[in-house]
């Protein structure tokens, strides 16, 4: 190409040229939309109004006047507001309205990350400038320093912190904040959506802890959030907070026109049904907008794809931009070195950034004019937000999703419906987890001692609280319970990992340089990185040299060798209460709890491309039990037409695919939900699947998938069906399943567990 | 599922704590062990349907403890009214009656509202005795008593404690406010932490400032059978539960001797303030001329490096004169700084000579001008670096730099002054 193209040419350019032309699967033309501009609300205050003015705005969108009017009147809501839509005005304006009209109103901002909470301060900091008023907002995070934490403490109108920190820094020392929480107006909660899982289960406990708190001081402070969208933030908004919430989405901002462009790499081996890999795609798309310094921005899933793509790039643009002018970004970014690309990004000195999903949340980079996703980033939530990075307000802009061969990422380039529609994902939480109930009970009971008949979350907790008595760690005395132990129970709980203890993994390839490579369930490792496993860890090969239960570590080395390991998993799955169930003609779904019984018992060392098994040994680890809820669905009659070992293999294949359709529909990570079929299944004898949270006592996402189990087996079918290869490929029933009739199996078997009448 | 039964189930994943026998929780009024605590000068407190404990007992003001008798903290106060020295320690202005002595024994270690204060101890003076009294609670219901008979009873103006600024007063202050509602407000004080005066005078000479060592190493005061302060969370524990005094009993003994002891380390730290200790070891007297400098106190700080000299021989002697040369020069009387500079640089050796050949070049710089002469002087301190970076490992590059930059200085102005003469 000759010249420097815009990015309308290089549109064109797509379209034109046959060997990208091809691969694209679907051209999704989104229409621009005006704002829906409504005058600002009569009873602002005059200096707001006035720095609104001179920052350029002269009226709200009509989301944020909506705002405006319910946060005024006491009420709570949560804005599902896409990037780029004004988002902090919504709370920005109602905080700072209420803290003029009364200098003793305090809020408290919650943002998930630091780097957030940093770009939020500067940018309120900017608004009660422009407005001359006096308004003090600090952030309070373990970065504060000692000597301004007090000031903080007592002057801080506004409080920005993260959960983390109110779980283990403020609320056991709430007798250092009265001031602020017997003024507590509004809590704000950023990026709502984040707050899902094991983490939003525990932060809705920190939350019931500082309401608690709140009600000892004599506040009642109103709940704000904001979330990227997901099917329910009304619902989660509710369950996070307790309270009942009005739900903003009717988004007054305006958007530039959009195209959403589906790329498929071809096809390389047309049986194995593999693709080009996303990378080299990606690579070769990127550069062409790069070259004509058209802003771009590059989102990858993993960290070391970031750096791959990032050096690729940096070569082939260097001529062209410079290899300043596009920079990686990730954690473990020093935070200076991140305040450097965010705002060579704004200010137009960068002209592309390879990103983690780091730069998905609300951190301010401008607006760009391509994103391109290589992989789908997992949610669509995500998707949408990454998007939202891409497309100035009167500008048009391109988002590319490239498809990597994974049955997820197949799936959506095959439909782009899926991802036009509203969007399908539930975000769950569940408070009452046992295990995170009675660790946030402990916390409760230390900040303030629990009277007789208290509930905690609107829960009955008297045989928690008589069990922490058993464990004397409360006493009762005078219709209380009071903590009466010497420990600081915030200290011992993170809100952020799983109950269990993980299985360190440790590098010791180099002996001067042991380092962690990462971590494992305890669960997992016992297949994948018991002695002499080969373990896989981005791409590099080791093997595992001892790994010691006890300690729970296992000290791997790097090999190169040309196999695989692959272990036996006994699997018992005991079925101990079922507390909901639904009868069809032909199956049964049930949803309960359950005890699953694992034990590894040997492994296979398998040779790569032959799969011929060229040796195998004993694995000796104790057998491990996992208590936690399930979702399972059994045949109510047994199949005639297959044999067991069909039965098997096809159960083996559809639940390959099972395991990424699920994560579409209960928000969640593929490995937070374990998917395990029987044949036999011991407490009917009957073919079953099972769907299991991963995380003891669950967190509510088998139960997501027990009021749709119907539709994510609809969406499994065709996946298989749907798939270009002969019988079976990594993008459809994965490649453990080696009989011919893998394929087929799967899908009779489907139909068999399909509730016709339901669909 | 019953949430009992999931309990059960889920055990295994919830934290457990170390079992201990279990009693069920009392509710009635009836105090366990009434004759036992009577004969313990103990009585109780009774406020609404709650109770606490008070412990009162009397000591008569000549009682000795280590090397201090209790009347000697009077002398102290009334040596503080004579004397012109000011100080952040100094009761000028105070009676003896005026401060109270305060620990207070807690549930767990550092600061969190969880962490509750069993028992709050102090000691007074009121006519001619020690009076000690404390404020036990038997089970964490009845905080209200507590803070009410402790709120009550306190009617002085200053705290002493040992570390209770950072520990003891921030936490009485967090439990406080749980039941402020129900008991007077907390009244405010003046507060000496002695914590921060034993580190200052002994930081250097013991391995600890626990007041356990200061008072065994300094105040010659041995106890008899005490039981470890870190072991009052589980005795007050055991105590809840069962009742049984003996335990409990031993910590107010335990806390008794900290209040106590924080009089006789008043007393002492005043001494040595005041110059009163004739047995003031040379440590000490450097010490406290330190900490009156750091004070912009150099006349006092001057006469203790002054007395301080008179005992020290040898090595140690170097800092103290440099130390006292300085304050002098403070003092504007330099002409004095200079013989102890000069001797330092003459016969001492390391940071300290070069120190002093810097303070030297300057005054021949500025005040006299004679430039050759600094910088021979300057030198001398790099030659005394170079020799110590032979042998330490520590290497103060500030100095060295400091030293270069001002021969580079003033070799130019040696230049310009021979220029400027040969205009002449």
């Amino acid at each position: 190409m000759l010249g420097k193209q815009n990015l309308q040419d290089l549109i064109d350019w797509m379209k034109a040229n046959k060997n990208i032309y091809e691969n694209i699967t679907h051209w999704e033309t989104i229409e621009g939309k005006k704002a829906n501009f409504v005058p600002f609300p009569d009873n602002l205050h005059p200096k707001l109004k006035e720095a609104l003015i001179n920052r350029g705005i002269n009226s709200l969108y009509s989301h944020q006047r909506e705002a405006f009017d319910i946060a005024m009147k006491g009420e709570n809501f949560t804005a599902v507001t896409p990037t780029a839509s004004g988002k902090t005005l919504c709370y920005n304006l109602p905080v700072l309205q209420t803290i003029l009209e009364n200098s003793e109103a305090r809020a408290l901002y919650m943002f998930p990350t630091k780097a957030l909470s940093y770009d939020q301060k500067s940018e309120l900091n900017e608004l009660i400038e422009t407005a001359e008023i006096d308004v003090k907002c600090y952030t309070y995070d373990g970065d504060t320093p000692a000597n301004i934490r007090q000031k903080v403490r007592k002057a801080g109108s506004i409080v920005i912190t993260n959960p983390d920190m109110l779980h283990s820094g403020i609320l056991p020392h709430h007798t250092k904040w009265v001031s602020l929480f017997e003024n507590l107006k509004f809590v704000i909660i950023d990026e709502l959506h984040i707050y899902r899982g094991v983490f939003g289960s525990h932060t809705a406990n920190v939350i019931r802890r500082l309401k608690r708190i709140c009600e000892f001081y004599g506040s009642n402070p109103v709940f704000i959030s904001t979330s990227a969208t997901i099917a329910n933030p009304k619902e989660l908004a509710e369950t996070l907070t307790g309270e009942k919430t009005n739900l903003i989405d009717n988004n007054g901002a305006p958007s530039g026109k959009k195209h959403f462009v589906f790329y498929n790499p071809p096809i390389v081996n047309k049986p194995l049904n593999i693709r080009r890999s996303a990378t080299l795609e990606v690579r070769k798309l990127a550069s062409e907008f790069l070259k004509n310094k058209i802003q771009t921005i590059i989102f990858a899933r993993s960290r070391v794809r970031v750096e791959i793509i990032l050096t690729y790039l940096q070569e082939l643009v260097k001529d062209k931009i410079g290899a300043n002018g596009i920079r990686g970004y990730r954690g473990g970014y020093l935070p200076t070195e991140r305040r450097e690309i965010e705002k060579g990004l704004r200010n137009g000195e960068i002209y592309g950034v390879v990103s983690t999903n780091a730069l998905e949340l609300g951190v301010d980079i401008g607006q760009l004019q391509v994103c391109i996703m290589t992989g789908y980033p997992g949610t669509i939530a995500s998707a949408w937000q990454q998007a939202g990075r891409a497309g100035r307000r009167n500008d048009e802009a391109l988002i590319l999703y490239v498809a990597s061969s994974t049955p997820l990422d197949q799936y959506v380039i095959n439909h782009p419906e899926y991802f036009f529609k509203q969007s399908p994902e539930v975000a769950r939480i569940n408070p009452n987890n046992l295990i995170i109930l009675v660790d946030h009970i402990k916390c409760a009971a230390y900040e303030l001692p629990f009277k007789k008949g208290d509930t905690f979350g609107g829960i009955d907790v008297e045989d928690v609280l008589d069990y922490l008595l058993d464990q004397k760690v409360l006493i009762y005395s005078g219709n209380k319970y009071h903590w009466m132990s010497d420990s600081f129970p915030a200290h011992n709980i993170s809100l952020r990992s799983a109950a269990q203890e993980n299985v360190v993994i440790i590098d010791q390839s180099d002996i001067a340089n042991v380092k962690v490579i990462g971590e494992m369930d305890t669960f997992s490792a016992m297949t994948l990185l018991h002695d002499e496993a080969i373990y896989l860890h981005q791409g590099t090969q080791y093997q595992v040299e001892k790994l010691d239960w006890e300690e729970k570590k296992a000290f791997v080395r790097e090999v190169k060798v040309d196999y695989y390991t692959d272990a036996n998993l006994a699997v018992q799955l005991k079925v101990l209460e079922v507390d909901k169930e639904a009868e069809y003609e032909k199956t049964i779904v049930q949803y309960g709890d359950v005890a699953v019984q694992a034990m590894a018992t040997i492994f296979k060392k398998i040779k790569f491309e032959t799969h011929e098994n060229i040796g195998s040994g004993p694995i000796h680890l104790p057998e491990q039990i996992l208590h936690t809820t399930a979702t399972w669905i059994s045949l109510k009659n047994q199949l005639t037409e297959l044999n067991e070992e069909r039965i098997e293999e096809g159960l083996l294949g559809l639940t390959h695919a099972l395991k990424n359709i699920v994560p579409m529909h209960v928000m969640c990570d593929p490995k937070d939900i374990f998917v395990v079929p029987q044949v036999k299944a011991s407490h009917n004898e009957k073919p079953t699947i099972f769907l299991y949270d991963r995380y003891p006592g669950g967190v509510g996402l088998s139960e997501g998938i027990y009021s749709r189990i119907n539709d994510i087996l609809l969406e499994t079918k065709h996946v298989i069906y749907s798939c270009p290869c002969d019988s079976g490929c990594p993008s459809c029933i994965g490649t453990d399943v080696l009989s011919n009739t893998g394929k087929s199996d799967s899908l009779l078997l489907l139909d068999y567990f399909i509730e016709e009448t339901a669909g | 599922m019953k949430l009992k039964a999931k309990l059960k189930m889920y055990e295994s994943y919830l934290t457990q704590e170390e079992p201990k026998d279990q009693v069920e929780p009392k509710q009635n009024i009836e105090i366990p062990h009434l004759e036992k605590w009577a004969s313990f000068d103990t009585s109780p407190y009774f406020l609404d349907n709650e109770y606490c404990l008070i412990r009162k007992k009397r000591y008569p003001i000549h009682t000795k403890r280590g090397k201090y008798t209790f009347n000697d903290f009077k002398t102290a106060v009334s040596a503080w009214q004579k004397t012109n020295i000011e100080h952040p320690l100094s009761t000028k202005g105070f009676q003896p009656t005026d401060l109270f002595f305060f620990d207070t024994e807690t549930t767990g270690l550092g600061g969190g509202v969880g962490n509750t204060i069993f028992l709050l101890g102090y000691a007074y003076f009121e006519n001619d005795e020690v009076v000690v009294k404390q404020h036990l609670l038997p089970e964490p219901g009845g905080e209200i008593p507590l803070y009410d008979s402790f709120l009550k009873s306190i009617d002085y103006t200053t705290l002493v404690t040992y570390n209770g600024k950072a520990f003891d007063w921030p936490q009485v202050k967090t439990r406080h406010t749980l039941v402020r509602e129900h008991v007077p407000k907390l009244p405010q004080f003046g507060h000496f932490d002695l914590l921060h005066a034993s580190r200052r005078l002994w930081k250097g000479e013991l391995e600890s400032v626990k007041l356990s060592i200061v008072e065994k190493e300094i105040l010659g005061i041995e106890r008899e059978d005490d039981v470890p302060g870190f072991l009052a969370p589980m005795i007050y524990f055991d105590f809840v539960e069962t009742k049984n005094v003996d335990g409990i009993m031993k910590i107010m003994e335990h806390n008794e001797d900290d209040v106590l002891s924080l009089i006789a380390l008043y007393t002492h730290i005043s001494f040595q303030l005041l110059g009163l200790d004739r047995e003031q070891s040379k440590t000490e007297q450097i010490q406290v001329g330190k900490w009156f400098s750091s004070l912009n106190q150099s006349k006092q700080a001057i006469k203790l490096y002054e007395q301080a000299l008179d005992n020290f021989d040898g090595k140690e002697s170097w800092q103290a004169k440099y130390d006292l040369a300085m304050q002098y020069k403070k003092q504007k009387q330099i002409e004095h700084s200079l013989p102890l500079w000069k001797e330092i640089i003459d016969e001492g050796r390391g940071i300290v000579k070069v120190k002093s050949t810097i303070e030297l070049a300057k005054y021949l710089e500025h005040k006299r001008k004679s430039f050759q002469d600094a910088i021979n002087v300057a030198r001398e301190g790099l030659y005394e670096l170079k020799r110590i970076k032979k042998i330490s490992n520590t290497f103060p590059e500030n100095l060295q730099e400091d030293l270069q930059k001002r021969i580079g200085r003033l070799q130019e102005k040696i230049q310009k002054k021979s220029y400027n003469s040969s205009l002449d």
